[in-house]
């Protein structure tokens, strides 16, 4: 019997991607969690392997694979480091691809290989303080001057933020055209006026430096900017309909790591003289959280499936992404009540489960974005 | 001088069931053993140069785990898989990957995993070499070429044996010897964008039926069954010092402490 969506090739990337984070990653997990640090020394060895630029051609040093493998190194990375998988979730799916499907040739060979191979880092800067669902609102700007455009910046939560080389930064350059007014300039790190932020305290993700992005009358070259001008928006929806089938896997993983630990647990805890997992309270748990766990799978592969086959994605990304997250936000509540106060410790890995996994309802668009997008598909 | 090796690989069941378990893409890996044979001759063919071939005996799921040795660097991937071959015990595994290893043609290095992780006899290297009459060192942990002679270095117990031995060789890689290195994606896409692996059957190795399978084993697997081990806990009772006392009384007892 063969499983949907997956062929010979994902069944050996995904046994290469599962040995790696078992050897590499698993040990340090934890650790970098509670110290919230970026460990450089697991993604250089990434970024050698091919890690940072999975669907980038081979051509542009990048590893040459569909969106179906992409789905599952996130899934893989996240089930043992969701703060790692989010890292290479946002630098391949929302900076990288981008920079792929409307960068000029000159720019793929500016910037594509050194993103590939992990040498420099990627971010997505659209958030700011009073704009996040609402992405037409908001007030940075990009200004031509000369052959440079003067960009003004204030973005929050930047994922990578701490980081970043290259980051995609979301402007006005025609101020008076509304939504049409908003392009996409690519702006290096080191540039006069260029202020990386505090990185944020969070609850989750913790190995993941987020931080907000400023930038202070930065002068960027005319030819930084991605796509034509007024097409922010547009580029803007491209990347998160691939970013969500990201989003969606890392969920998946985070889910798929906490059924693990939630049966593991049940299998070894004895409670009234037998193992947990001989009471049937416990197995209904066990039950609903394999059943969610399995229906996520199914939704975001067939997502990354359907967008191998050139097809839209916007709903079934969007599906894949509100169905996995929530799942995986009921799915490590549920390890959690299975490890009773042990789950609350952190001793225990379902913990981070815990906390990683509540973010993914939140970033990327909000499940409440998630079924506006899904509405206005079904109801046309 | 460039080198030409070929390693011997095996897909392995992850975890067998009761009895007899069928192999399926989802419970087969490439044998762990195998791993450090392969780190071990892509290391010398980076250094030397040369081809890098890589066998393997098995049903059609056996391309998974060439599909990996590809991945990881091998230029040629051949799986030897026909229905004739069920049943095969590791002295057949040995006469069928030494026609192999014939048809291929000249080479100058042998690699093979010391044992396998599911049948575990650690015979088929040793034994191929012999079908083969080719010397043969087991449990290598070091192998260099100094002025044209091939030294090889293993680990006995407390001794260690420098072997000097011409080639054409074979050998078998100690477990912990050669760290394998981690497979990077862009192999894994390369290995499916030009599927090469080659596969043979019987006819090609000019074997026949009755040589090979069940009916050409000397032995066979009549039966296999799961043996669970029933621990027991002992409470020791008494203040410590006589607690440990007893402790080592009981494990002398058992032959696993010297008293």
């Amino acid at each position: 019997m063969t499983e949907p969506f997956i062929d010979a090739k994902h069944r050996v990337l995904r046994r290469t991607v599962r040995a790696f984070c078992e050897q590499e990653l698993r040990p340090i997990a934890a650790e970098i969690d509670q110290e919230a640090r970026f460990p450089w020394e697991v993604a250089e060895q990434m970024g050698r392997l091919g890690y940072f630029g999975i669907q980038a051609p081979p051509e542009l040093g990048g590893a040459g694979l569909d969106t179906v493998s992409y789905a599952i190194i996130i899934e893989e990375v996240s089930r043992v480091s969701a703060a790692i998988g989010l890292c290479l979730s946002v630098h391949n799916s929302v900076a990288l691809f981008p920079l792929l499907a409307f960068g000029s040739a000159e720019q793929h060979q500016r910037w594509v290989p050194s993103l590939a191979r992990g040498e420099r880092i990627g971010a997505f800067c659209l958030t700011e303080p009073n704009a996040g669902s609402d992405a037409s609102g908001i007030n940075a700007t990009a200004l031509p001057d000369g052959d440079h455009w003067v960009v003004n910046a204030n973005k929050v939560f930047v994922t990578n933020g701490g980081i970043a080389d290259i980051c995609l930064i979301f402007a006005r350059t025609d101020p008076a055209a509304g939504r049409k007014g908003i392009s996409v300039i690519v702006a290096e790190r080191g540039i006069p006026g260029f202020v990386v932020g505090d990185l944020e305290d969070l609850c989750g993700m913790r190995a993941n430096p987020v931080s907000s992005i400023r930038l202070y009358d930065s002068r960027v070259p005319r030819d930084h900017l991605l796509g034509k001008t007024g097409q922010g928006l547009a580029i803007g929806l491209a990347a998160l309909d691939t970013g969500r089938i990201g989003i969606a896997a890392q969920a998946l993983g985070i889910a798929q790591a906490a059924l693990d630990e939630g049966v593991r647990y049940a299998q070894q805890r004895q409670q009234f003289g037998v193992p947990l997992a001989r009471h049937q309270a416990i197995q209904m748990m066990i039950a609903d959280m394999a059943t969610q766990v399995d229906a996520a799978r199914m939704m975001v592969y067939r997502a990354a499936w359907t967008k191998d086959q050139g097809a839209v994605v916007s709903r079934t990304a969007a599906q894949a992404k509100l169905f996995a997250s929530e799942a995986a936000c009921t799915v490590t509540d549920l390890a959690v009540q299975i490890h009773g106060g042990y789950g609350y410790s952190k001793a225990y890995a379902v913990e981070r489960y815990y906390r990683d996994a509540r973010v993914t309802r939140i970033y990327e668009g909000t499940s409440e974005v998630h079924r506006m997008v899904i509405a206005r598909e079904v109801l046309g | 001088m460039a080198i030409h090796s070929i390693v011997c690989i095996k897909s392995v069941v992850r975890a067998a069931p009761d009895g007899v378990g069928r192999r399926t893409p989802e419970n087969s890996e490439l044998n762990p053993f195998d791993r450090p044979a392969l780190e071990a001759a892509l290391r010398i063919k980076a250094a030397e140069g040369g081809t890098l071939t890589v066998l393997s005996m098995g049903p059609p799921v056996g391309v998974e785990a060439l599909a990996e040795a590809q991945a990881m660097g091998a230029d040629r991937t051949i799986l030897i898989s026909d229905a004739a071959l069920a049943g095969s015990d590791t002295l057949v595994t040995a006469r069928v990957l030494a026609a192999a290893i014939a048809r291929i043609g000249a080479c100058d290095l042998i690699f093979f995993g010391t044992r396998s992780a599911d049948s575990d006899t650690g015979q088929v290297g040793p034994q191929t070499a012999a079908v083969l009459a080719l010397p043969f060192v087991g449990g290598v942990k070091q192998i260099e070429r100094r002025d044209g002679i091939w030294e090889i270095r293993r680990l006995m117990d407390d001794w260690e044996e420098l072997w000097q031995v011409d080639v054409p060789l074979a050998l078998t890689i100690h477990p912990k010897a050669f760290k394998p290195r981690s497979i990077a994606l862009p192999g894994i896409a390369g290995a499916y964008a030009q599927p090469a692996i080659e596969t043979w059957g019987i006819r090609e190795l000019t074997l026949a039926a009755d040589q090979v399978g069940l009916s050409g084993s000397p032995t066979r697997v009549t039966r296999m069954q799961k043996v669970v081990r029933k621990r027991v806990c002992r409470m020791l009772e008494g203040e410590p010092q006589q607690q440990v006392e007893a402790l080592i009384a009981h494990l002398g007892r058992m032959g696993m402490m010297s008293t």
